[in-house]
């Protein structure tokens, strides 16, 4: 059996597939903006129904619970550094719920920030389901590019 | 109408739709989306008995 030096191990002639470049952003851009807005529907666009589904439906009841549960939807605040990352980061996280956090924006969902772990969970239910959503707009931005079937 | 859960209640739903979509969004065949949300809600409930005993043991 032919020795193989550490060298050879450390690095084969055989090159390290590279990552492929990043497409022409109209092939990505409407998948990723219609999965932000509607969560599942980016999925639903690129043809992955069952999956869009799944989705969907995971990142609306969790939302819908969180309203159930009085939640309370954050507002960008600035102040020390732990307010400005909560409440900031907060807003962005309901905010990736798309179309379910301006629906509920609309419809004058105001629940104030009060103790209790009811509305606790609420609130996390709420951002809970727009960082799922998050997840949901890369995963539909990678097979919208060609990186994932 | 509001919805009052149980802390055990709450957390089992979080998990089990995060788990849905870890699972969705993780693998590349459905056999091993299913496997791995399964195995994702598993660690999710292990955690929450885990540390929920772990508290009621700290505060005896």
């Amino acid at each position: 059996m032919p020795r193989v030096s550490l060298e050879e191990k450390l690095m084969p002639d055989t090159p390290v597939p590279q990552f492929p470049p990043l497409p022409p952003v109209r092939q990505w851009l409407g998948p990723v903006v219609v999965a932000w807005l509607v969560p599942g529907g980016g999925h639903f666009m690129l043809k992955r129904h069952y999956r869009g589904a799944i989705l969907s439906a995971s990142v609306l009841i969790m939302f819908v619970f969180g309203l159930l549960m009085r939640g309370y939807m954050f507002e960008p605040m600035t102040g020390d550094l732990l307010t400005t990352l909560i409440y900031t980061g907060g807003f962005v996280a309901d905010m990736s719920a798309g179309i379910f956090y301006f629906m509920a924006k609309w419809f004058g969902y105001a629940a104030p920030d009060i103790a209790g772990h009811t509305i606790d969970y609420g609130t996390k239910f709420l951002v809970g389901a727009g960082l799922l959503n998050i997840m949901a707009v890369v995963d539909a931005f990678e097979i919208a590019s060609g990186r994932k079937q | 109408m509001k919805m009052n859960l149980s802390h055990f209640e709450a957390t089992l739903l979080f998990a089990l739709f995060a788990s849905a979509v870890l699972g969705v969004v993780s693998k590349s065949t459905d056999k091993e989306r299913l496997r791995y949300g399964l195995r994702s809600f598993g660690y999710f409930a292990a955690t929450v008995f885990g540390l929920g005993w772990l508290m009621y043991l700290g505060h005896r």
